[in-house]
């Protein structure tokens, strides 16, 4: 028995336990292992691993299949519950972007000293101006005197 | 035949691949069907422990099916999903060095207790002795056995299976093969 021909046949044995060789190659195999003891020993070995493989538990394939079912749905909820999540979020930021750029709102926001002072006004209080600071604009002139003398009281530690 | 199969007949992997990215889950179902055994044995023989490989092939499948999109078909799906089974398996078992157990090792001697009563048993517990002697071999010398005989992989498969080259994946075979003769005798 050449051991050109142990080489092949020992590659082939394995499709030949599992029933996968074509004619030629089966009748290769079978008529050698006839006649090569080495070759029909490990022929016998390759059956008997074959034989005694595994079992697969039989609900396996159900258990295996409902998980990756059951993933690929939370994977596509997931999916589309971060795709509302991102517009809500670009809808938010746009709403956010107009109502900053309305000049309604950029009064309130951006402090202005273009402040409107009613007749009369001396002290301006409003947070967004420094707290007491006089402003002398559109005071009459009756009203700058009362001022005037007012503040040279102060000064003096007088009294009027 | 089974309902999967009855909507998808005769379909390749790669076409339940193309269909399975779309979120089609019949195909998914089928892929399942087709290479759920293949992945249990590779984990078994590399765990020997029933509950663990059938985590393994859960988590495999689950790790496969998440990546599905990025499967470029260098390797058929199957040699893919055993390399991923293989590489999952050889991380649980790590993690389960880390926590010292080795219950797992117990089930590989359950299998070779069964009685034999007549011949047809004999040759039953003659298989099951050479399970339990190729259960002793080296990691890689295992894997290839089981891969080439009880899943009929090339040499060039269980390379990429194995992280091994064809040669090796053939030397890892041929070695296992020449042991287990030896130890039979």
């Amino acid at each position: 028995m050449s051991s050109e021909n142990c080489a092949i046949v020992r590659e082939l044995i394995p499709e030949f336990v599992i029933n996968r060789l074509g004619e030629d190659e089966l009748g290769l195999v079978e008529s050698h292992i006839s006649d090569c003891f080495a070759c029909r020993e490990e022929f016998e070995l390759v059956e008997r691993i074959f034989a005694s493989r595994p079992e697969v538990p039989g609900n396996l394939e159900e258990s295996v299949t409902r998980v990756v079912i059951d993933d690929l749905k939370f994977s596509f909820y997931r999916w589309q519950w971060q795709a509302l999540s991102a517009a809500a979020i670009a809808a938010l930021a746009l709403g956010i972007g107009i109502s900053l750029d309305s000049p309604r709102n950029a009064a309130h926001n951006v402090p202005d000293f273009a402040y409107e002072v009613e007749e009369g006004d001396i002290w301006l209080t409003d947070d967004a101006l420094v707290a007491g600071a006089p402003s002398f604009d559109n005071l009459s002139d009756e009203t700058l005197a009362d001022l005037i003398e007012e503040l040279s009281v102060v000064t003096s530690g007088g009294t009027a | 035949m089974r309902k999967n199969e009855r909507e998808c007949p005769e379909l390749t992997d790669r076409e339940l691949i193309g269909r399975g990215v779309k979120g089609d889950e019949v195909a998914l179902g089928v892929l399942v069907r087709r290479h759920q055994a293949a992945a249990y044995r590779v984990a078994l023989s590399l765990m020997q422990g029933d509950d663990m490989a059938r985590d393994v092939v859960q988590d495999s499948f689950l790790k496969a099916f998440r990546a599905l999109d990025r499967f470029r078909g260098d390797a058929s799906f199957r040699t893919w999903l055993l390399t991923i089974t293989a590489n999952e398996a050889r991380g649980a078992l790590r993690r389960q060095a880390r926590r010292n157990e080795t219950a797992f090792e117990e089930a590989g001697v359950v299998r070779s207790e069964k009685m034999a009563p007549d011949e047809t048993a004999l040759v039953a517990l003659e298989a099951d002795r050479a399970r339990t002697m190729m259960e002793n071999l080296p990691e890689k010398q295992r894997l290839s056995l089981s891969l080439r005989i009880e899943e009929g992989l090339s040499f060039r498969e269980i390379g990429r299976v194995i992280g091994s080259s064809e040669g090796a994946a053939r030397a890892n075979y041929f070695h296992a093969i020449r042991r287990l003769r030896e130890l039979m005798k």
